[in-house]
């Protein structure tokens, strides 16, 4: 499967009186997009802002990120089974608004999570701060159940993305980046003397406010099953994911994973990228049994000589990460898994809720109860009384200045378990 | 996805909400007590040779955040689970660590609505198992 992705890159946004993308800047009509999130009828209102790298914006609570994205040519469109339909997706040419997102926010539960800084020391930690973001601040109508209001904010970030991203359908890219994978027998043929190497992608698939979607699926009632990467770059997974900001993978992450921009980055070169397993989190321990089994089972079959296994969230899914590592190293398979840590605050504490000995290839994204100090910005987008209700803050974390004293895990991709951000340990 | 089907299943809780929903179907254990309380009960009856059914931390909701927890464990004995006595003990550490940093039980002074809100996910996230 061979994918083209045409980067078009956006160093500014703009409210103006037409949508589109002129040069590099990205125009938004804001009474259009309003006009589109509230055919929903389970949103009141929505206000929407531009934040951009370096304004004095902090913005909270984030509910998710994403990179606008359209379909040039080949089947399919983005987000499929959710916006477009269940067509295959990951072959043709995908044009990509490098330097743009939507973020959602929202007080969908009481206690709340993730901030993005645009400016600042928190700024370094988040990689939304360097991009230019229209917000979205939906506010549901009254007496909404959670999950509900959870679908409508998911869905009013995905749509808007949508109707961003088809600003550039026909835009001619001057960048184009190309990502092919083969079938096994092609691959072996190809490469004959490269070592194998596929990726373990464990998916968030708890219940509410953690979920992920795999072409419209909720990923808790699926078995661990095969994807292809450059599926993954067309939208194919989604995050329904918004509890433990610093860990969890946002949308963006999965349209922007950089396992797999790294794997083919080596892929013909060092080795062969054979593809991606997909397997979820689950709460009940014979799913994770099951969900491990098959992980480990589907890396045999491919006949790999190496996987590398990435966790999403805290707590239970370490024990997911350790039965992974654990079954695909006794098939004979060499395993490298990416985690963080909550280490404590001094970072003494044991780092991982699980543990085994074949568990000795580790990557880290870092501590995430470190504690910071974030700086008042002058305007806050979203709801920033919740920073004393915030994964990591604690009562008085807010100060009466508006700065934040909290854990690093309140930052939105602090400590992301993919390593997409700039922290780690050695 | 369900798990393996129970029949002899017993769900150890101090939310209310989980006893409201499953009361009726489930043998429930309610402890009038803390999430660690929880855990304990949970681990001694992993020591009588019952099993766990759910993770005990399930959800990525800090155990210093939400005061609710629940666990399913088969309600028939056997012989000592290695891996449950695992989990539930690296359950209690973590749920210890949790609670020696600088604001444990986050959620316990909490207001009403939001408590609400912690039952509520930690009811999601157990009826993901259960149906």
């Amino acid at each position: 499967m061979k994918l083209e992705l045409g980067y078009i890159h956006i160093n500014d946004i703009q409210f103006g009186p037409e949508s589109k993308v002129q040069g590099d800047v990205l125009y938004v009509n804001k009474d259009e997009v309003r006009a589109m999130l509230l055919e929903d009828e389970t949103i009141a209102s929505v206000d929407i802002e531009i934040a951009k790298p370096g304004d004095s914006i902090r913005i909270t609570p984030v509910k998710d990120v994403i990179e606008p994205r359209v379909k040039v040519e080949g089947k399919g469109g983005v987000f499929p089974g959710i916006i477009s339909k269940v067509e295959t997706v990951g072959s043709g040419r995908t044009n990509v608004l490098k330097g743009a997102a939507v973020v959602t926010t929202g007080k969908i539960v009481g206690f709340q999570e993730g901030i993005i800084d645009m400016t600042g020391p928190g700024a370094d930690y988040t990689p939304f701060s360097k991009l230019n973001n229209l917000v979205l601040v939906i506010e549901p109508v009254e007496g909404i159940k959670q999950h509900a209001h959870e679908h409508a904010t998911r869905m009013a970030g995905l749509k808007t993305a949508d109707y961003l991203g088809k600003l550039a359908k026909s835009i001619e890219a001057e960048e184009v980046k190309t990502y092919e994978t083969y079938s096994v027998t092609e691959g072996l043929k190809k490469m004959p003397d490269l070592p194998r190497v596929a990726y373990v992608l464990m998916l968030q698939s708890q219940g509410l406010l953690h979920d992920t979607y795999v072409y419209g699926v909720d990923a808790k009632q699926s078995l661990s099953t095969l994807i292809c990467p450059t599926e993954l770059m067309d939208g194919a997974i989604v995050s329904g994911n918004c509890v433990s900001a610093c860990d969890k993978n946002t949308t963006y992450h999965h349209l922007n994973n950089p396992v797999i921009e790294d794997l083919f980055e080596k892929h013909g070169k060092e080795l062969n990228f054979v593809g991606v397993i997909i397997t979820n989190e689950n709460v009940y321990l014979a799913d994770k049994e099951r969900s491990s089994n098959w992980a480990a089972k589907l890396a045999e079959f491919l006949g790999v000589d190496g996987v590398i296994i990435s966790q999403e969230g805290f707590g239970n899914p370490d024990t997911d990460l350790i039965m992974n590592c654990k079954k695909i190293e006794a098939k004979g398979i060499k395993t490298v898994i990416i985690t963080d840590e909550y280490a404590g605050q001094d970072g003494a504490s044991q780092s991982l809720a699980d543990a085994d000995v074949s568990a000795d290839a580790v990557v880290t994204g870092g501590n995430a109860n470190v504690v910071i100090k974030l700086p008042p910005m002058d305007k806050v987008i979203g709801h920033p009384e919740v920073a004393n209700k915030i994964a990591g803050g604690w009562d008085g974390s807010l100060k009466e200045d508006g700065s934040i004293e909290a854990e690093l895990q309140v930052i939105t991709g602090a400590t992301n378990e993919l390593g997409f951000n700039r922290l780690s340990a050695r | 996805m369900k798990g393996e089907h129970h029949t002899n299943m017993i769900i150890i809780t101090n939310n209310e909400k989980v006893r409201e929903r499953y009361g009726e179907d489930h043998k429930i254990m309610f402890i009038d007590g803390s999430y660690r309380d929880v855990l304990i009960e949970a681990r001694n009856r992993v020591h009588q040779g019952q099993k766990l059914l759910t993770h005990p931390l399930m959800g990525s909701v800090k155990p210093n955040e939400t005061p609710f927890k629940s666990v399913a464990m088969s309600e028939e004995t056997g012989p000592l689970s290695m891996e449950s006595l695992q989990v539930i003990e690296h359950s209690i550490a973590t749920y210890d660590k949790f609670m020696e940093m600088k604001r444990p039980h986050l959620g316990e002074n909490a207001s009403e609505s939001l408590k609400d809100d912690f039952r509520e996910i930690d009811l999601s996230l157990l009826a993901s198992a259960l149906g």
